[in-house]
């Protein structure tokens, strides 16, 4: 099964974050509580864990896009 | 609340610490670290250093530069000011600077500096920045950046966070530009040492914080995570993947010496020499002292000449080296 990863709200003032280093690539084993990702938003670098065990499958963005709360950002394939 | 005195003016290594304690040490309650370094430039986590940075200022000045983990804009510091940090075990991934600026700003004030926080979470006095704030969030701890203007000499902070705006590129995270003002206006006749050292004790006296000191053994540590992730230029640059240039050649008395370089701009953004050589150089402080300098003769031969004269390579002077690095390829 696939599951989607949306951006997370991590700021009460902006809904438009800055998508910084991915920390999985495709293909790659991911556990729940692994970090995924980073992004910046107000001064603040934020690490982003999965909230899934399973497999990268896709990134959908990438580093230096903007990214809004809720949009689509990887799939993970879920056993 | 646990204080942890630092004496190292070296921002690598007081980076390196911050990092160790996030994700080596561990503590289960906040820790407080206030610090100073020698004159550095501190870029934001996800900015360009050749857009942010006057680079022929930076190396005039003999400035260090460095990459933080936490987001924001570039800084300028010196002796003159100082770095508070403070790491808090949270699992709250809330934006929030509230808690550590009402800390400093309630200590600023106990020591009768009249600092107020403004909406970009900047300490201000009289309209003018005084200190700015960043953070880094992992799942288990926040840091809280702030760094602070006592007397720092702010010709050279100007100088070097002067850029050419059509320079700026649009992937990145550009710097806010903001009217800056130094706090030993507010207490005069205390020097930038009095001043961290009145400051401390205010932030200990509200906190009740008690004292941890670093071990060797602790150092050993962060003398590992400073060299690889924080003065590493690779770090600093964002240097990824191979170099656009590699100019390698036998010379007799010296070894076989390659250099491998990229450029941006008629400006070196990455250096590596490598080789069978004779020499105590770091390559990482070699590499430092070139990058961002412009791709002329006229400019590199100088940088190689005053590193070949602290680290000198048996063998080779800095002609060679210039010759090396500027060989037309095709010739062998």
């Amino acid at each position: 099964m696939i599951k989607e990863v949306h951006m997370p709200k991590l700021s009460p003032k902006s809904d438009e974050y800055f998508f910084g280093e991915w920390q999985k690539e495709p293909g790659d084993s991911v556990e729940v509580g692994d970090i995924l990702f980073e992004v910046e938003t107000d001064k603040v670098v934020s690490q982003v864990e999965s909230q899934e065990k399973g497999t990268l499958q896709a990134q959908k963005v990438a580093e230096g896009d903007t990214v809004k709360v809720g949009d689509l950002v990887a799939t993970i394939k879920v056993a | 609340m646990i204080y942890i005195p630092v004496t190292s003016l070296d921002v690598y290594h007081n980076f390196g610490l911050e990092y160790y304690l996030m994700t080596v040490k561990k503590f289960t309650e906040p820790v407080f670290l206030l610090w100073t370094t020698t004159p550095t430039v501190m870029l934001g986590k996800y900015q360009n250093a050749f857009d942010q940075l006057n680079l022929d200022a930076v190396k005039a000045q003999q400035l260090t530069v460095v990459r933080r983990y936490s987001g924001g804009g570039t800084i300028y510091t010196d002796q003159g000011g100082c770095q508070f940090t403070l790491i808090t075990p949270t699992t709250n991934a809330t934006i929030d600077f509230s808690s550590g600026l009402e800390l400093i700003t309630a200590a600023l004030n106990q020591i009768g500096i009249a600092a107020t926080t403004d909406s970009r979470n900047d300490l201000v006095v009289a309209g003018a920045k005084v200190s700015g704030s960043a953070q880094y969030v992992t799942p288990g701890y926040k840091l809280h950046h702030g760094s602070l203007l006592f007397a720092s000499d702010l010709a050279v902070l100007a100088a070097v966070l002067q850029v050419d705006p059509l320079k700026l590129q649009a992937k990145g995270v550009q710097s806010v530009r903001q009217r800056t003002t130094n706090l030993q206006a507010q207490q005069p006749t205390w020097t930038a040492t009095e001043f961290r050292q009145r400051l401390t004790a205010a932030v200990l006296a509200a906190t009740h914080a008690h004292t941890y000191q670093l071990t060797a053994a602790d150092e050993a540590q962060i003398a590992v995570l400073a060299a690889q992730r924080f003065a590493a230029p690779a770090k600093i640059y964002r240097q990824r993947g191979a170099f656009q240039y590699t100019h390698k050649r036998y010379i007799t008395g010296a070894g076989l010496i390659q250099v491998a370089y990229s450029l941006a701009e008629q400006r070196v953004t990455a250096l590596e020499l490598s080789g069978d050589f004779f020499s105590a150089l770091d390559p990482a402080v070699f590499a430092r002292a070139v990058i961002g300098a412009k791709f002329t003769r006229a400019a590199l031969q100088p940088l190689l000449a005053q590193q070949l004269a602290q680290t000198p390579i048996v063998g080779l002077d800095a002609a060679t080296l210039t010759d090396l690095i500027f060989q037309d390829p095709a010739a062998k």
